[in-house]
């Protein structure tokens, strides 16, 4: 089944007396459990394009499908309803809570949709499996950025979601932290068979995923999968193709 | 939990911010139980002056018992026969301090009176005996006190105590007589707190020795009296039965009670407006400073309200978690207000005792009024920060420098 359709989605914004059309009709479909990146130069309208994916905003038109589910004509509450159920967020800057320690921060969004009473030892074991079960009670001024960037990949999975979206995960640590960020990803991705798309403009990051999708002033300008044989060259001959 | 934390986040802040309740919150309990001390000593009073007429010399004042002049025991004989009237009680007071300095109090001065026991069984405000026993009212050297009375004095049944009280300059001819204390009052937060009974006959004879020397020995005092109380039979409207003695009874005055307990009522509403106006202040500067840190935590935490939402949190999630929070606010520099307030008027109240005077009342009622109060005043002013909170935008939040 399709993880997430798009229909002709447009977004534009009036600024002034202009109108900027951030989206510009987009159609694409992603099927459970890809890994896919959005690359684009800023203004290209991936971030949009993540925040109408991701039920943050409402599109001016056109269609977003969610498992099978048309979101439009969902009201405010069931949407921040279907975020907490089926959407897992990963940020550039982290956005965990400081005053929350890691399994607390993981443990968030069950706060708002309880998901079961084992919230608490799914939580332990997602920190487990991302290599933090030394570090559950640290507070995240305590951790280095690669540790607050796994806290918040435990968290975006902890109501087993089907969809995670990534906004520039690897934007705030440095090249090797990177490389295992998206590592972990890759691995949630395989083991759980959730769909993750991320947003990016590191060449590495896209490279590493198994669709890239080129945005450019709101459209799609290309859309290419790498194939068993014949994997997406390195971040660095990638440079041509997403610049 | 996080609410909890979230507060220690800005110490400092939150520490100004729950002073500036605290001391909102202090104003209020003390001031209220300023209010509610003499709320209660006037709401006995009008208790107590509701339920009879009270009858004084033609030329004295209204209530018999606080001065004026003299009344003929066959004037309160006289009384009796007035139809309609259940029973009358002759009055007759001194004051317990002669010569004292401190002749003006924040409450009812220590004054001896008669007390008959049977009055008890026709007023509204009953008397009731804490220790020993009722005055005997034939007897005489006996002597029942009031709670305050006794504590200043330090007395319990079964002592002493010399009645008059000897002021330090008292003059070379100052006498005074032993008493024994047979009984001591339950506390009534009223007038009887601070007074001594004694039998009519005794306390005939401490009013003839407050009488000049000249005339102390010309006039038979066993027949003089301050008043007399008059205790209506049942049914009777005592506004009437106050206008009947006046016109049937030569010599006296009779006050209608309805005069009396309006006076004692607007009393008691000023001292209610002198609480309401703390309440006010205390509403003005806490609510202000919790609405100015309130706001201050939204916009420092907008990103976290975006995170929040975007993780499936909605509206009425964010804004329980501020409001909760501006109500803990409340909630601790109530409790802390609430707790200085009650030392400091314990504090108060231990000092003034031994010089008979009781400034506070802190009730039940003040407590739960002042904790209510103070997170009632959270809520309200946590309700605008919470709601910019909870109606944030999640994108613009969240990508928010």
């Amino acid at each position: 089944m399709a993880s997430i359709e798009l229909h002709d989605l447009i977004k534009h914004y009036k600024q002034g007396a202009t109108t900027v059309k951030a989206v510009d009709g987009i159609s694409l479909t992603i099927e459970a459990g890809e890994f896919v990146s959005i690359v684009g130069r800023s203004g290209s309208g991936k971030t949009t394009t993540l925040d109408l994916l991701g039920l943050l905003l409402r599109p001016t038109s056109g269609q977003i499908m969610l498992d099978g589910m048309d979101t439009g004509k969902l009201r405010d509450g069931a949407r921040a309803d279907l975020r907490g159920k089926k959407i897992g967020f990963v940020f550039q800057d982290f956005n965990l809570l400081p005053g929350l320690n890691a399994i607390e921060n993981v443990m968030l969004p069950l706060r708002y949709h309880k998901d079961g009473k084992d919230g608490k030892a799914r939580a332990a074991a997602l920190l487990d499996e991302v290599g933090l079960k030394d570090r559950m009670r640290h507070r995240p001024d305590e951790m280095s950025g690669g540790e607050k960037q796994r806290v918040a990949i435990a968290r975006s999975l902890i109501n087993r979601p089907s969809l995670v979206l990534g906004d520039e995960p690897t934007g705030e640590v440095d090249s090797e932290t990177s490389q295992q960020i998206v590592a972990l990803m890759r691995r949630m991705n395989r083991e759980r068979g959730v769909t993750f798309i991320l947003v990016t403009h590191d060449t590495d990051v896209a490279a590493q995923t198994d669709r890239l999708i080129r945005l450019k002033d709101g459209k799609v300008l290309s859309d290419v999968r790498s194939t068993p044989d014949q994997k997406f060259l390195s971040g660095a001959d990638l440079q041509g193709v997403v610049a | 939990m996080e609410i909890i934390r979230n507060l220690t986040r800005r110490k400092l802040r939150n520490i100004l911010t729950i002073s500036g309740i605290v001391i909102g919150v202090l104003a209020l309990v003390t001031m209220g139980a300023m209010a509610e001390k003499f709320n209660a000593l006037l709401s006995g009073g009008a208790t107590y002056f509701g339920s009879n007429v009270q009858v004084a010399d033609s030329s004295g004042g209204a209530i018999g018992a606080f001065g004026g002049g003299l009344l003929t025991l066959d004037r309160v004989a006289a009384l009796e026969k007035v139809d309609g009237v259940a029973a009358a009680f002759p009055d007759v007071s001194v004051t317990a301090k002669p010569g004292s300095t401190n002749t003006v109090s924040f409450g009812i001065p220590d004054y001896i009176s008669n007390l008959d026991p049977r009055a008890n069984d026709y007023s509204a405000f009953k008397l009731h005996i804490a220790q020993g026993r009722d005055l005997n009212p034939n007897a005489t050297g006996e002597v029942v006190l009031g709670s305050d009375f006794a504590t200043e004095f330090k007395k319990n049944v079964g002592n002493t105590i010399d009645l008059p009280i000897r002021a330090k300059d008292a003059p070379p001819d100052f006498v005074n007589h032993t008493f024994s204390v047979v009984g001591i009052l339950a506390k009534t937060q009223t007038a009887p707190d601070t007074g001594a009974y004694v039998s009519l006959a005794d306390s005939q004879m401490l009013l003839k020795e407050t009488l000049p020397a000249s005339i102390r020995n010309s006039i038979d005092t066993t027949k003089l009296v301050n008043g007399a109380t008059v205790y209506g039979k049942p049914g009777v409207d005592l506004d009437k039965l106050a206008d009947k003695i006046n016109a049937e009874v030569p010599g006296v005055k009779a006050t209608k009670p309805s005069v009396i307990v309006a006076s004692f009522n607007s009393g008691s509403a000023i001292f209610t407006a002198i609480t309401t106006g703390a309440a006010l202040i205390a509403l003005v500067v806490g609510g202000l400073s919790v609405i100015n840190t309130m706001l201050m935590a939204v916009t420092e935490r907008v990103r976290e309200i975006g995170l929040k939402k975007a993780v499936g949190a909605k509206v009425g999630h964010i804004l329980r978690e501020y409001l909760l929070e501006a109500m803990l606010i409340g909630g601790i520099g109530g409790g802390i207000g609430l707790l200085l307030g009650w030392g400091l008027t314990s504090l108060i109240n231990a000092a003034t005792a031994s010089s008979n005077l009781t400034l506070f009342l802190l009730t039940w009622r003040l407590v739960i009024v002042a904790v209510l109060f103070s997170v009632g005043l959270g809520a309200v002013a946590g309700i605008i920060p919470a709601l910019r909170a909870s109606r944030m935008d999640p994108v613009r939040a969240l990508r928010a420098a």
